[in-house]
């Protein structure tokens, strides 16, 4: 569904992604593990299309998208909740979730949307009326993946929902992202949360100084000599 | 830390609130009192801070979404205004030459202001197309700061094509509905003074309504608030900046031809429109677009109290000299902190 081949890309002067080559089949749940400053976070921006690639190919469903605009990549099934999330803090919930389906004309669709956001999230529900700006920071990220969910992505791109959590909401996220998965959406994480992420996930890569070290099924990496010496402090 | 980055840390700080309250509600007590006493005041104030909150408003709006501080606004108001006399002096001529069409009379005035609005979306839409969208393709370093000089240059081009090609001269004509004045609160106003009002109400009703409403007002707000959450939406940026240059602008160009009978177009007619619309976003807090509605009636309040007690000599410099002491008391406006804009995270 989706994959990057040999992608470097970067911010100006600075190049972040050396040689990154990953792939993400339809219904996979897939994660891309590794320290602060790997490029975990610019490999999927780079996917949003908000870095544009130096080299290399990211195509999805079998087309190039590399360089074109943030909306149009969004448009075409990508859903990306970013580490900063990005929300609308001056809109009530509901607002940002009506601007998360922007682009999706069908009424009809967009309510069914937001019952599946809702059912996923009750909390959202409750709050549905107050300022995203305004929300704690465990709704902050459900009101982000549910924005993402909007547009009903046939991919979601999700940036370290661990972020900043405690460890309850934390897992809260994690369960929102299992139950996802298992109603069949196909889903990219980038989490630094190794242990709890490879116990989740089908299969992960680990991406080190902007490039893929490993790659493997979640029990494979847990194995691993490595994965448990730099990030399970085995 | 300083005090005004501490004060926007926390949002709606209570005692802050309440200074912006005591602001409004001496406004509204002089209102009253202005009711009960000299309602003539609170006629112009309405009349006046009508237009001034549709001049403020696109103002506001196009700092709040893209980030420009618009010096050519007043530009737009001048393009109005000739708009209005151009197409409204041979419909003034054919209103003279058959006094008895009613018809004409009452719908006359209307083509000439659609027109502005219509010519001043185009010109909108050009100025972004044209010059900011290649400048925000090259680089958006120090974007507030070139987009300034940007449109303070393209203010100096207007005005000198207009001195040009148009001519130094006045254009203005006396009034739009020849017909006796109406008496509100006891007070006698001109159908064209009234009508200013009624215009400039149902615009800012209708344009408060798109832009809290409906889907493309929604994202013209997102952006506002986060672009890159935006883009994420599916929102083309593009799109959005066209379409909010476009609709400050058209509001502008319909305050200038609606202003045709009080304001004659000459090719400085956009300054004084241009400072007191400043003067309006600075108070309310930059970008913010409802705040900028309120504002404005403070401001037109200002200026109405100032003609009457003071002298016309004062209108400019009493107004001022208020906003400065509000602004010390509250140094990002009176509704500072309500919005948060891109330019503040």
């Amino acid at each position: 569904m989706l994959e990057l081949t040999n992608v470097e890309a970067g911010y100006q002067l600075l190049q972040v992604l050396w040689d990154v080559t990953l792939r993400v089949d339809e219904g996979e749940f897939v994660a891309l593990l590794g320290p602060n400053g790997a490029g975990k976070t610019t490999t999927l921006r780079t996917i949003a299309g908000l870095v544009e690639p130096i080299r290399g190919t990211v195509s999805f469903r079998g087309r190039s998208i590399g360089g074109l605009a943030p909306h149009q990549i969004s448009r075409m099934g990508i859903g990306y909740v970013s580490e900063s999330l990005n929300l609308f803090p001056a809109m009530s919930v509901l607002e940002n979730l009506l601007v998360g389906a922007y682009a999706v004309r069908d009424r009809t669709r967009i309510w069914a949307n937001m019952d599946l956001v809702f059912e996923l999230f009750p909390r959202l529900h409750e709050r549905r009326d107050q300022l995203a700006g305004t929300l704690s920071g465990g709704e902050r990220k459900m009101l982000a993946i549910g924005r993402g969910l909007m547009p009903s992505p046939s991919l979601l791109l999700v940036d370290e929902p661990s972020l900043g959590l405690a460890p309850i909401p934390t897992l809260a996220a994690f369960e929102a992202l299992k139950q996802l998965s298992q109603r069949g959406m196909t889903i990219l994480l980038v989490e630094q949360n190794v242990n709890t992420t490879l116990r989740l996930v089908d299969r992960a890569y680990v991406l080190e100084q902007g490039r893929i070290v490993l790659e493997g099924t979640g029990e494979q990496l847990l194995g691993n000599n490595h994965v448990q010496e730099a990030y399970l402090g085995i | 830390m300083t005090p005004a980055t501490n004060l926007r840390a926390v949002p709606f700080a209570r005692r802050y609130l309440t200074f912006t309250w005591l602001v409004l509600g001496v406004a509204a007590a002089v209102m009253v009192a202005a009711a009960l006493f000299q309602p003539s005041i609170l006629v112009d104030t309405f009349v006046t801070g009508g237009m001034w909150a549709l001049m403020a408003a696109g103002l506001a709006l196009v700092f709040g979404v893209m980030n420009i501080p618009n010096f050519a606004h007043g530009e737009l108001f001048l393009i109005g205004s000739l708009v209005g006399f151009t197409v409204f002096s041979p419909i003034q001529e054919a209103i003279l030459e058959n006094p008895d069409a009613t018809l004409l009379k009452v719908i006359g005035p209307f083509p000439g202001m659609i027109a502005a609005a219509l010519v001043g979306a185009a010109v909108g839409v050009g100025l972004e197309v044209l010059l900011f969208r290649p400048l925000r393709r090259r680089s958006r370093e120090q974007w507030v700061m070139n987009t300034f000089l940007l449109t303070a240059g393209v203010s100096v081009l207007i005005v000198n094509a207009d001195r040009l090609l148009i001519g130094n001269d006045f254009r203005g004509i006396t009034r739009y509905w020849d017909v006796r004045p109406i008496q509100v609160l006891g007070v006698s106003i001109s159908v064209d003074r009234a009508m200013v009002f009624v215009i400039a109400i149902s615009t800012i009703v209708v344009f408060s309504l798109f832009l809290q409403r409906t889907r493309i007002g929604r994202a013209i707000r997102a952006v506002a608030q986060d672009e890159a959450g935006a883009q994420m939406a599916g929102i083309d940026l593009n799109r959005i900046f066209m379409l909010t240059l476009g609709l400050s602008s058209a509001l502008a160009a319909l305050a200038g031809a609606s202003l045709l009978f009080m304001f004659p177009s000459f090719p400085d007619a956009g300054v004084q429109p241009l400072y007191l619309a400043w003067y309006v976003v600075i108070l309310a807090g930059l970008g913010n677009v409802q705040g900028a509605i309120a504002g404005a009636f403070i401001v037109a309040l200002l200026q109405t109290l100032t003609v009457y007690y003071v002298g016309v000599g004062w209108v400019d410099v009493l107004p001022t000299a208020f906003i400065i002491l509000i602004l010390l008391f509250k140094p990002s406006g009176l509704f500072g902190s309500a919005v948060k804009g891109i330019w503040e995270q």
